[in-house]
């Protein structure tokens, strides 16, 4: 049932996305037609296109008010009672402005955002790569998701990890999987750009491995195709891609701040494939030059022809 | 005024025991730095080295000699860890079930034994060992090694037990923690110690402190001329023996009423046993008209420490000493006749020649210290030891420039961090990845149980220094963050062979992705591959790529140690420049 404020809210977030979706149709030629009509709820059939929200020039949170209302809003993903797992990039001991993890405000913000929409829950955790409670506090994702109301889960606990076949997996045939990517009700997968000295790439796909136990598994086993072969077995609900400041060199723990440009940019989709090939377009490669992209598309776990993909843009300026 | 004494030891010992306790046993960064760093830092031989390497804190140890000088052994029982230890292993075997109250009387001192420890001890900070000398009798370092590294574990399990209910039940504060063990090799030290404490505590009260720990002989030579001493009132003394049987340290001899000050521990016990207040503190210097005891003398009174003793009569000289009380209570044990039937002056039978042990055990006292300082000239070396030691590269004990046990960022180097590293373990306690080790045998016999990076644990993380913050002899420098960042402690060294981009032709980089300053970079190879390659110029040997690399069965990137720390370049970079896009997405 929605209270008035719920019924104002939705209201005034779909007045919102309609004037700026408008507005935003003057200059973007390529703009889809939907933005007249409420947007079209993404989940809803498997032969629409996938729809990738591209926001940019806002500020972090409405850049990400923005992705959620043309996507249908959060009560798309979120239903009251949900235990809802928000995993964002963690992975170094690096202060906000290194842009080597996912922005604390957008992860507060899209924490608060659950919460409101009824979440029974909402736990964060990373498997990280320099210490974690360093990595979770300086990171300023421990405060931020904490001070929105989140559980923040450690995950450097090999008992929380459970131990999962995964049948589709070409290389990756089993693994340890966080129990909360296995018990939440919703998957947010909220990673940061970045460029990687290994993989090319940073994004959407490359985050997952955050949730399993043994990365080193995934290193020893043909990197790229296990990354790809994760996504047979879970898909996150939606993904939000920070690329406010994405990391163009050094990646992915950066040197200093010159390796970050500031893109002012937010992707969303719950296509990780698409997502990831928009990504790395703004990186300066094309889709297919990222392996794991490329090997996730042949195996049909998303689309990395983007004209293949319903893009809404947003210019938030 | 002074039965209130034991209740001020007995609190500022708790305060102490339970802050070092805390910070030496703690096993998920709960304690902040600074307490760690202050409270070890008024310890005797972590100041004492700090003192001889020109650091802030060293002052502690003057004036604990100074407070010993003025008032008896007061750092045995109010500051010392592991007398405190003692003590609390004394109170908590008085509540095994059936066993009655300890009971002690009166031992004789172990004066061979004590000078023995005591001269080793010296002897082998003279010879240039004192880092394995003052190591292994530093009655701190000892407690360090027990509690960080029998403790802590121990605690870390019990957390972990609890886990899984506590987070049930809704408290999320409390998480899991990996405990560390150090090997079986190197905690058999601190477990040989602990039941060897707990024996010697059981048996004999504060007998440790009495005969194996130097550092309570040392400080014994100054208590033994304090100024304030326990002194027993013979007008109020019944000989009820209450004071005898509850000394821990066993050094008050009832039938002459003297208590050996050298020995006292200044626990304050006696002063509440007696009924008629008959123990308490006195002003013995510069006394003139002695109170109680007449047989005192001018030639103690006043007697320079440093000097030798005046000649003095000897019949009222010995009156009251400790010899002479020991050998009149042997005396006494093998002939009820009493100290009464012995003319202070005659001339003793047995082998015991008072005299000359008594003056060497006074003048060891100056000399101990005086030698100990003078045999550390080697520890003077500053923080910046590294030119030093570049021009005396004969002065390094190991072969070659590189070895495989690595000392973490700010000790300088391997030499001068042996020298000044007592392994107290509070380091290895509050570094947060855990790198930091005890080893065994890493850093030869000098080393052992010294802290050393182990990058098959973690790897030293790049914005921290806690184990310079918290090291209180100065063995680990406390490094600016940026000299840090800078700092050689290893070079990494890539065997292409064993890498997994070569050998699977599939991306990894997982040792460069791990590089805080990208000396391990990659490089285009293969079919859109990226292979790792090292720049040692800026590599700092933090172990993040030797930590990470997924190779097996051997890695393929491994840290070597600089046993000499060097100074990387700093990565200068210009801002990035972004491939262009036109339009508002490049999509």
């Amino acid at each position: 049932m929605k209270s008035r404020r719920d019924f104002l809210k939705t209201g005034l977030a779909l007045g919102a996305t309609l004037s700026i979706a408008t507005r935003k149709n003057i200059f973007a030629a390529e703009a889809p037609a939907s933005g007249e009509a409420a947007p079209a709820p993404v989940t809803a059939s498997a032969a629409a296109r996938p729809v990738l929200v591209a926001v940019r020039d806002g500020s972090r949170t409405a850049m990400l008010d923005q992705a959620l209302a043309a996507l249908g809003g959060i009560g798309t993903f979120v239903k009251k009672g949900q235990t809802v797992l928000v995993k964002p990039n963690i992975g170094w001991d690096a202060p906000p402005e290194r842009g080597a993890n996912t922005h604390p405000e957008l992860v507060g913000h899209l924490v608060k955002l659950c919460l409101d929409a009824g979440a029974k829950s909402v736990s964060i955790f990373d498997n990280t790569c320099d210490q974690w409670q360093r990595t979770y506090g300086n990171s300023g994702i421990e405060r931020a998701a904490r001070d929105a109301g989140a559980i923040v889960v450690n995950g450097k606990d090999e008992s929380l990890y459970r131990e999962v076949e995964i049948p589709g997996g070409v290389k990756l045939k089993q693994a340890k999987v966080h129990g909360l990517v296995l018990d939440s009700d919703v998957f947010f997968n909220v990673p940061v750009l970045k460029h990687h000295s290994g993989s090319l790439m940073t994004a959407g796909m490359k985050n997952l491995m955050g949730v399993i136990w043994d990365r080193g598994a995934y290193h020893r086993a043909d990197l790229h195709q296990t990354i790809a072969d994760f996504l047979t077995f879970k898909k996150p609900t939606l993904t939000v891609l920070d690329a406010y400041h994405p990391m163009f060199r050094n990646g992915p723990r950066g040197v200093s701040v010159e390796d970050v440009v500031e893109k002012r940019m937010l992707f969303a989709s719950t296509d990780i494939v698409a997502l990831d090939a928009a990504a790395a377009r703004l990186l300066g490669h094309q889709p297919s030059d990222v392996r794991h992209v490329k090997i996730a598309d042949e195996m049909k776990l998303g689309t990395m022809d983007l004209n293949q993909v319903e893009i809404r843009r947003f210019n938030l300026t | 005024m002074n039965r209130r004494l034991k209740l001020l030891r007995v609190g500022v010992a708790l305060a102490i025991f339970a802050g070092l306790t805390a910070a030496l046993a703690d096993f998920r960064g709960a304690i902040p730095p600074r307490v760690g760093h202050w409270l070890a830092s008024a310890q005797f031989v972590p100041s004492l080295v700090a003192l001889i390497a020109g650091t802030a804190f060293g002052i502690v140890a003057l004036v604990i000699l100074l407070v010993t000088l003025a008032a008896g052994r007061v750092y045995c029982s109010a500051i010392c860890p592991l007398g405190i230890l003692q003590d609390v292993i004394a109170r908590v075997s008085s509540w095994w079930p059936g066993r009655k109250q300890p009971r002690q009387r009166y031992a004789p001192p172990s004066t061979w034994i004590r000078q023995a420890v005591l001269w080793v001890t010296v002897a082998g900070v003279v010879a240039g060992w004192g880092g394995l000398a003052l190591a292994a009798f530093d009655p701190y370092s000892n407690f360090g090694r027990i509690t960080s590294g029998l403790l802590r574990p121990v605690l870390t399990l019990a957390n972990n037990a609890v886990v899984g209910p506590a987070n049930a039940a809704g408290l999320t504060a409390l998480y899991r923690v990996e405990p560390h063990w150090a090997s079986l090799w190197v905690l058999h030290l601190p477990i040989l110690l602990l039941i060897v404490l707990v024996v010697l505590v059981v048996w004999r009260g504060r007998l440790y402190c009495n005969t194996l720990c130097p550092l309570g002989t040392l400080l014994g030579m100054f208590a033994r001329k304090a100024a304030f001493r326990l002194e027993i009132d013979k007008n109020a003394c019944t000989k009820c023996a209450a004071c005898m049987r509850i000394c821990k340290a066993q050094c008050i001899e009832l039938r002459s009423g003297a208590i050996d000050f050298s020995r006292c521990v200044t626990c304050y016990d006696c002063i509440g046993a007696c009924d008629n207040g008959g123990i308490r503190y006195r002003w013995t210097w510069r006394r003139r008209k002695p109170v109680t005891s007449p047989a005192k003398s001018e030639g103690i009174v006043g007697a320079s420490l440093l000097a030798t003793p005046p000649k003095a009569p000897p019949a009222p000289r010995h009156a009251w000493g400790t010899e002479l009380v020991e050998r009149a209570s042997r005396l006494q044990q093998r002939n009820e006749s009493g100290l009464a039937g012995i003319p202070p002056a005659t001339p003793v039978p047995s082998g015991d020649v008072p005299d000359p042990a008594r003056r060497a055990f006074i003048a060891g006292a100056a000399t101990a210290l005086a030698v100990s300082i003078a045999g550390s000239a080697r520890l003077q070396a500053g923080p910046q030891a590294h030119d030093r030691d570049a021009e005396e590269p004969g002065r390094d004990r190991r072969a070659g420039p590189y070895t495989r046990t690595i000392c973490p960022p700010g000790s300088g180097g391997i030499d001068r961090f042996l020298d000044r590293c007592t392994a107290c373990q509070l380091c290895v306690s509050a570094c947060p990845t855990h790198v930091l080790q005890p080893t065994w045998a890493g850093y030869g016999l000098a080393g052992i149980m010294k802290p050393r990076m182990d990058y098959s644990i973690a790897f030293c993380n790049f914005e921290c220094r806690i184990c310079g913050e918290v090291c209180p002899t100065g063995a680990i420098t406390l490094l600016a963050l940026a000299e840090k960042q800078v700092t050689q402690i290893g070079e990494a060294h890539f065997d292409e062979k064993k890498c997994i981009v070569i050998v699977k032709s599939t991306d990894c980089a997982a040792c460069s992705e791990h590089c805080p300053t990208k000396a391990v970079y990659t490089v285009p190879y293969g079919d859109n591959l990226r292979l790792p390659k090292v720049n040692p110029v800026l590599c700092i040997g933090c172990g993040g790529c030797q930590y990470a690399c997924p190779a097996l069965p051997e890695k393929a990137i491994t840290v070597a140690s600089r046993n000499l720390h060097g100074r990387a370049e700093r990565p200068v970079e210009q801002k990035v420049a972004p491939p262009a896009s036109a339009g508002d997405f490049p999509f």
